[in-house]
């Protein structure tokens, strides 16, 4: 499955990579007009990262990522297409335009940047390292000799690689609940992880929670566009600075994180 | 955020593996067809072609099924081709499976004495009727163990069309992981279900083998 896995990251650079070279992926569109006129706006939510996006008992994708997706549609009057995506594959949806947003808790690089654009933030979000109690670490140097589970590609995975001393294990994983079970069970002494879903994990283990070691980055989610797109993107920031205004956002925060929204920084 | 009960899990997973079953088929159908235009090519004994079905083949095993499906999928994008996922893994799958069944026949087939060839051709039969009326019923027998042993393996392939949007039982698995974090009660599960679907086919591999006795003298 790793190998599998990393055939999939080839493949998504390689699909990438032609993006940038192809003249149609740099053509500018005018995506917004085009939503309204079909009718329906498709954006990429996550399915297994709760609580930005999970399934519910019947699988339909369900999260705050998914709730804020149904508020822009409703906004816009169309018809909302929920398409799940993973972390690995939710960048080719968008630039092969099969998606016109992704809502997938994404945050933003400089990297990132230049292959989408990003929206003003719409989700809190820092990535910690978190461990049980008996394991003694305050910052980054204290990982030397430890092993640290991570879900592999996400900013989490990316800070923690930078940040890590040489001699640290770092045991990446194919998802969150994957990296999350590896903590769990004892296979790797600490993991490196988005604070909202460590809440959603202590909750469902409350004997064995895990306490936050030091936090890593900052990161607030941003919704993905593509490049050449500024009326949709326009569009975008102003859905999301008038339902900060009108309380919708914190409404959402409240249901799904448990807690009204913090100040952003601005993008 | 549900809570799944067990039965809710159970059903949600018998609810994907509808997928399962749906991609297999739709494999083993594509690839059936296919593979045995491949066949054809690929012992027809004219060298372009010959040379042609080779490379496909090379092709089709040499690289992972992954990226062929997220290639038909998002690689026709670029192009402005919009394929559904549906479409996108019946072609991946299609390409895939003939691939392994042209090799597999292709090993049947040859394993046919040379003289049935010759005899055939005696009989002056053009290579299409020597082919279908003595070659093939005979090469039939040696390839339908291999066949449904490979079948085994398209069943499990199928999970990789997650990668373009599927929720088959395996994706299914783990985004219930995500949710009800019982990892072990989830896939224990998945386990079984393939485990349902891939037995019976590999118990009548077996029963074939058996029934048409490979490797008696003729």
């Amino acid at each position: 499955m790793m190998r599998i896995r990393r055939c999939a990251a080839v493949a998504a650079a390689a699909v990438s990579l032609a993006l940038v070279l192809s003249p149609a992926a740099r053509a500018e569109g005018n995506s917004l007009d085009d939503i309204i006129k079909a009718g329906v706006l498709k954006v990429a939510v996550p399915q297994d990262f709760p609580p930005f996006g999970s399934v519910g008992t019947d699988l339909k994708p369900e999260g705050y990522d998914v709730d804020v997706a149904t508020l822009l549609a409703k906004d816009l009057g169309v018809k909302i297409e929920l398409v799940p995506v993973t972390s690995a594959n939710r960048v080719p949806y968008l630039q092969t335009k099969k998606v016109d947003l992704v809502i997938s808790s994404l945050g933003v690089t400089p990297d990132r940047a230049k292959t989408m654009s990003f929206s003003e933030p719409y989700a809190p979000y820092f990535s910690g390292v978190f461990g049980h109690g008996d394991v003694k670490v305050a910052a980054p140097a204290d990982l030397s000799g430890k092993t640290i589970g991570v879900a592999r590609g996400t900013l989490d995975d990316l800070s923690l690689t930078k940040l890590a001393p040489a001699d640290a294990v770092i045991k990446r994983y194919d998802d969150q609940a994957a990296a999350a079970q590896a903590v769990i069970s004892g296979q790797v002494q600490l993991i490196a992880s988005g604070n909202v879903a460590i809440a959603a994990l202590n909750k469902e283990n409350p004997g064995k929670s895990l306490d936050e070691k030091f936090i890593i980055k900052q990161s607030p989610c941003s919704i993905g566009i593509r490049r050449g797109e500024p009326d949709l993107l326009q569009w975008v920031n102003a859905a999301i600075y008038s339902h900060k205004l009108d309380g919708s956002l914190d409404e959402m925060s409240v249901k799904w994180f448990g807690a009204k929204l913090p100040a952003f920084p601005v993008l | 955020m549900h809570h799944f009960t067990f039965l809710d899990i159970v059903w949600a997973l018998i609810g994907a593996a509808k997928w399962t079953v749906l991609l297999s088929l739709i494999a083993f159908a594509g690839g059936t067809v296919v593979g045995l235009l491949i066949l054809v090519l690929r012992v027809s004994g004219q060298r372009p072609l010959v040379e042609a079905t080779r490379l496909y083949i090379e092709f089709f095993q040499g690289t992972p099924l992954l990226m062929q499906l997220f290639l038909s999928f998002f690689g026709l994008a670029l192009f402005g081709i919009d394929v559904s996922p549906l479409s996108a893994a019946a072609v991946g799958l299609t390409l895939f499976a003939s691939a392994y069944l042209a090799e597999i026949w292709r090993g049947a087939v040859e394993a046919i004495p040379h003289g049935q060839w010759e005899a055939a051709r005696s009989l002056a039969l053009g290579f299409g009727k020597q082919l279908r009326l003595v070659i093939l019923p005979q090469a039939l027998r040696l390839a339908i163990p291999p066949t449904v042993g490979f079948s085994v393996q398209i069943v499990k392939g199928t999970a990789l069309a997650s990668i373009i949007g599927f929720l088959e039982v395996t994706k299914a698995g783990s985004v219930i992981t995500n949710v009800t974090f019982q990892p072990f009660t989830v896939y224990g599960l998945v386990a079984v279900i393939y485990f349902g679907l891939c037995f019976p086919l590999s118990a009548a591999s077996k029963w074939l083998e058996k029934r048409l006795a490979i490797g008696r003298s003729h």
